[in-house]
């Protein structure tokens, strides 16, 4: 069936939710009234980063007037986990990090719990704990789980029993050691990045009721409802559809709000005070230590080519400090290992990508999934190498970056892409080939670039669902269960709806809040996967709908259901030139001509969309035929200056431009582009820090600063190339994490470019590149 | 641990009279704090999880807001006007243009509605933002208790982090500034982690001003916050640039000795080194740019 040409597809209609979002009527979790059953709770949590639980004694907290229940993981022994099943709710042999939840507390009031907090009393036996991913790699290191080896663990996963090492993925293509030795040049380096933190404005915030029918209802702050009623159904043998999971709009996810964090805790409180309704709501400050963090890297890096600038040989050892539980974290270090070369062509391949469990802040799912973390060495490895042979960064990226049918490093055919059209377009936004002046005294500046390219990271084969109803005056109600956190998901869902069916876009509702009972099915909100999967899902479903309606009116007029198409909603028929509004008869169907019976019926349309072509990797070489579904690819480009009485740094410019498949919607792209920059200038500048008792010391926006309006950059500049991929919706493919992954590396090579000091740890703070200034006797200048 | 997630239980008390004040501190004794426009108590409060009973807000008092200036007198400020307040005023944006600068970069916009000059002196942070403002255009704080009015140099009155030289049966009433010096030219220069509402990493606030009277024609008068238990004055540095004749290198010689002078403690903002040299590169660029200005 051909589409119908409305013209919404690649037109920047206005956001779904923008009234909502602006007069302040939308609803977030905290939003929501409870009535006077409403209880509230806090959690206790550990105050040491690895410590044995000796003993909890709950009594004095439970006789605190006003508290209703203390919960403790005694009795609670469950495990979740999306790939690992390695985390209890509440912790109750061992603490594996400062402030891991040991009990938690129900009170009629917020304050009573708070002080019922205090009167809990834990014994503890301190444990040596470890920060380190390197050390903690190592075989003697003392153990965090030493249960390893009893986890339920997926298929693709490969933890290693009697180590702190919970993922070990491998690649080994060609011959490395022997490519090595015939590289005119090589460049080598370790890079490490911290962890940091996703800071939500919302924080994370459950409410759970627990009815004595058995049903359980979680309103959630989530990314990914679905995925969060099956890990605590799965943990707590509740049947699925007992437990539903109400997900109103997000405040910011960036990942961490993706799988389960304190969600559990808040269902187990719940079901300790049956009837009432419980709400669990963190403070900023155990956002930073109660939720998770993306996970750190230790990275080194070896890289070689032949004399005219060809990559012939790279050797990657990747070190993810997992945190406590790496129960999400396992697939970082997997996706990291099966895209470990960055965009690059490179026949031999030597790698290993270990997560390694650490006690620090849980590890897990933030925007780009494990490539802004690798890409942060590689792409400075890959200007050092380029310097090494005399090459200009530009240039030595064109010849060497992927293309199209390539055989990429886990011996996949690279999926459709031009990423050096995009190389070329940042590039020129920036001018790369002139030199500029600073734009003032005591300043220096350069040019740098980064490329990117990353894969939706998932099982083989997450699932996508949609259902489109009409209403009597032909509006449309488009049910998805992906969820909104700002990238416009629903935008895109009813776009495509409303292109597909020939109605107007203004025609369309989305059905929120997301809720289980009546959502459809999604896997989840990550992985820039919705425009792509959920799209595919309300693509197939506006076409089931289209067809009942075609059908109808070509059985109702006897003609032939090629001869119509809907346009404005209103089926026309090119041979008769009839026409029929689609108000009503999309619910009352058509009267026969003759008046003798009707046509058609109500319209419900249904669509799914999963991929099944994704294969298996060999566990020792990391090879299959095809270990994701796409790519997308990307090019960034930073003109900067640097303050040399000072070390600041300023982005005067930023040009990013990805190869999207198709634009759908480009407005929302550009706001992807343009928020991308500034979240990637953040995680330059600013990372979680801890004292030597593995306490983080700046879990505050006083102390972790976060780019505001007055930090980004003078401008931004967005573009994109298109080349559409064969399996998404007019062959568009996703662009969410991606705008991020490569800004820190892009302004470490203009920064280098600028003052000629490399700079292998994140953050840039202003007092580290001053210091290195300083060295290199570049602030004396007068 | 971490900060709870609302303040602690206390008791509000808004004081209508300068009495009900001082019967209220002699009655509650140190289980009373004053407050202004709470952006710092709050946080504090929440911080350390416990507070003091009773908060008695005194905003309110005859006077407390107003805003006096002559160009003979200068300016006296209320103890509770707000920052905003002061960044508005012409008079004050004209005269006193560093207390506006340091005023800005407070915070943000709404905190500063309620972050009042007083209780930024009060709180007596080494970082206070209008410290060094104060210290430059030799700020007297009136201090009123059930005796009456006394008078004292704002630097007197800091005398460590938190610390404050305020008697038991006192409160803050009104910040005087003498009229400024004829001619002066003044800026702030503050150097955070971002460019907005961040703490002072290091900020120097400098005054300089036509002076015949000495060999380089001019006088400086440099505060710095940031990089000592208290703001402080440097008056050596003043000194020393009054009596030489000016060049480029008199100037950098006094950012040196700024530099020495001053005793940062490494934070999680920034390094003690990375501070002492931050006062010497913002106290050379403020002597450069006013020198350059007054010539």
């Amino acid at each position: 069936m051909t589409i119908t040409e409305s013209g919404l597809i690649g037109k920047s209609v206005q956001r779904t939710d923008v009234m909502d979002k602006v007069t302040g009527c939308a609803v977030f979790v905290d939003d929501i009234q409870f009535g006077p059953k409403l209880l509230h709770s806090r959690l206790v949590r550990s105050p040491y980063p690895h410590a044995l639980i000796k003993k909890i004694d709950t009594s004095k907290a439970e006789a605190l007037p006003g508290v209703r229940a203390v919960v403790t993981g005694k009795d609670l022994t469950a495990r979740l986990g999306l790939y690992l099943i390695d985390r209890p709710i509440f912790a109750y042999d061992r603490v594996r990090v400062y402030g891991e939840p040991v009990a938690g507390v129900v009170a009629t009031s917020e304050d009573i719990a708070v002080e019922a907090v205090k009167l809990v009393e834990v014994e503890y036996e301190v444990l040596p704990a470890i920060y380190d991913p390197v050390e903690s790699a190592q075989p003697d290191a003392p153990l965090i789980h030493p249960d390893l080896g009893s986890y339920s663990v997926v298929n693709f996963i490969f933890p290693e029993p009697g180590t702190n090492i919970s993922e070990h993925f491998k690649i080994r293509k060609g011959d490395a050691e022997s490519a090595f030795a015939e590289c005119a040049a090589v460049a080598e380096g370790r890079f490490r990045l911290p962890p940091i933190e996703h800071v939500p404005i919302e924080t994370h915030t459950s409410v759970a009721l627990c009815e004595k029918t058995g049903q359980v209802t979680l309103w959630a702050s989530s990314q990914s409802p679905f995925a969060m009623r099956d890990m605590i159904a799965q943990g707590l043998d509740i049947p699925h559809n007992k437990l539903r999971v109400i997900a109103p709009l997000v405040g910011g996810g960036f990942g961490g709000k993706a799988g389960v964090t304190m969600e559990a805790c808040a269902v187990v409180l719940a079901q300790a005070v049956e009837g009432h309704p419980v709400k669990l709501r963190l403070t900023r400050e155990e956002e930073f230590v109660g939720t998770s963090t993306r996970q750190s890297l230790i990275s080194d890096i070896k890289v070689g080519c032949d004399k005219d600038g060809n990559l012939q040989a790279m050797e990657l050892t990747y070190y993810f400090g997992g945190g406590a539980y790496n129960d999400y974290g396992v697939n970082i270090a997997r996706a990291a290992g099966y895209s470990c070369t960055g965009p690059y062509d490179v026949p031999n391949v030597k790698a290993d990508s270990l997560c390694v469990y650490t006690n620090t802040p849980v590890g897990s799912a933030m925007r780009g999934f494990g490539m802004p973390e690798i890409h942060w060495g590689l792409e400075q490895i890959m200007d050092h190498l380029a310097e090494e042979v005399g090459m200009d960064p530009v240039l030595f990226r064109r010849i060497n970056c992927v293309r199209t049918d390539d055989e990429i490093v886990s011996g996949m055919k690279m999926t459709p892409i031009d990423l050096e059209a995009c190389i070329d377009k940042a590039a020129k936004a920036i001018q790369w080939e002139k030199k500029e002046e600073p734009t003032g005294p005591n300043k220096k500046r350069g040019k740098g670039i980064a490329i990117m390219w990353k894969a939706p990271a998932m099982p083989p084969n997450p699932g996508s669902a949609a259902v489109v109803r009409f209403n009597e005056d032909a509006t449309l109600q488009v049910e998805v269960g992906g969820q909104e956190i700002g990238q416009g998901a629903f935008t895109v869902a009813a776009q495509i709806a409303a292109d597909v069916l020939g109605i107007p876009y203004e025609n369309v509702t989305v059905s929120t809040p997301l809720d289980t009972k009546y959502s459809p099915y999604e896997w989840q909100t990550v992985a820039s996967r919705l425009t792509w999967s959920m799209g595919n899902a309300v693509k197939a479903a506006a076409e089931d709908a289209r067809c009942q309606i075609l059908e109808t009116v070509a059985d109702a007029w006897d003609e032939d259901i090629e001869d119509l198409t809907i346009k404005d909603g209103v089926v026309i028929s090119f041979k008769s030139e009839r026409e029929q509004p689609l108000d009503k008869m999309v619910i009352y169907g058509m009267p026969n001509d003759d008046f003798e019976g009707w046509k058609g019926g109500p319209v419900v349309g249904r669509g799914h969309f999963m991929p099944t072509y994704v294969t298996n990797l060999d566990p020792e070489t990391g090879q299959g035929t095809r270990a994701v579904v796409h790519y997308t690819v990307g090019a960034q480009a930073v003109d900067l200056e640097v303050d040399l009485e000072t070390g600041q740094l300023e982005v005067l410019n930023i040009a990013s431009v990805y190869d999207v498949g198709r634009a759908i919607n480009p407005d929302l792209i550009m706001t992807q582009i343009e928020g991308g920059a500034v979240h990637g200038m953040s995680s330059a500048y600013e990372a979680m820090k801890f004292n030597e008792d593995g306490v983080v010391i700046n879990p505050s926006f006083v102390d972790y600063r976060i780019a505001t309006i007055a930090d980004i950059p003078r401008k931004i500049h967005g573009d994109y190339v298109e080349t559409p991929i064969d399996d998404g919706p007019w062959g568009a493919r996703g662009v969410g994490e991606h705008v991020m992954v490569q800004t820190a590396p892009a302004i470490a090579n203009a920064l280098y470019d600028a003052v000629g000091i490399r700079f292998s740890d994140l953050p840039l703070s202003a007092d580290k590149i001053y210091m290195a200034l300083e060295e290199k006797e570049l602030t004396q200048k007068d | 641990m971490l900060a709870r997630p609302g303040l602690p239980d206390f008791e509000y008390l808004k004081a209508e009279s300068p009495q009900e004040v001082f019967n209220l501190l002699k009655d509650k004794g140190p289980d009373l704090k004053l407050m202004m426009g709470g952006t710092d108590l709050f946080v504090q409060m929440r911080d350390r999880d416990s507070g003091p009973g009773t908060l008695l807000d005194i905003k309110g008092l005859p006077g407390m807001q107003e805003i006096e200036f002559g160009k003979t007198v200068g300016l006296t400020l209320g103890a509770a006007v707000t920052l905003n307040q002061i960044s508005a005023h012409k008079d004050i944006r004209k005269y006193y243009p560093v207390l506006c600068q340091a005023a800005d970069t407070v915070g943000n916009y709404q905190l500063r509605n309620r972050a009042t000059l007083g209780g930024n002196i009060c709180n007596a942070s080494p970082s206070a933002d209008m410290a060094p403002a104060l210290l430059i255009y030799d700020a007297e704080l009136i201090l009123e208790s059930p005796g009456g009015e006394r008078q004292l140099p704002v630097a007197e009155f800091w005398v460590g982090p938190g610390k404050i030289a305020l008697k038991e049966d006192e409160y803050l009433k009104a910040i005087h500034f003498p009229p400024p010096p004829e001619g002066a030219v003044g800026q702030y220069y503050k150097l955070g982690r971002s460019k907005m509402g961040d703490l002072a990493i290091v900020g120097v606030g400098m005054l300089g001003y036509p002076d015949p009277e000495t060999p380089a024609g001019l006088r400086f008068k440099i505060g710095i916050n940031s990089t000592a238990p208290t703001p402080y004055r440097v008056p050596a540095v003043e000194d020393y640039l009054a009596q030489h004749s000016l060049s480029d290198d008199v100037l950098s010689q006094a950012a040196e000795d700024a530099m020495d002078i001053s005793a940062p403690i490494e934070d999680i903002r920034a390094t003690a080194l990375y501070q002492k040299k931050m006062v010497r590169n913002l106290t050379k660029k403020g002597l450069k740019e006013i020198w350059g200005s007054l010539k």
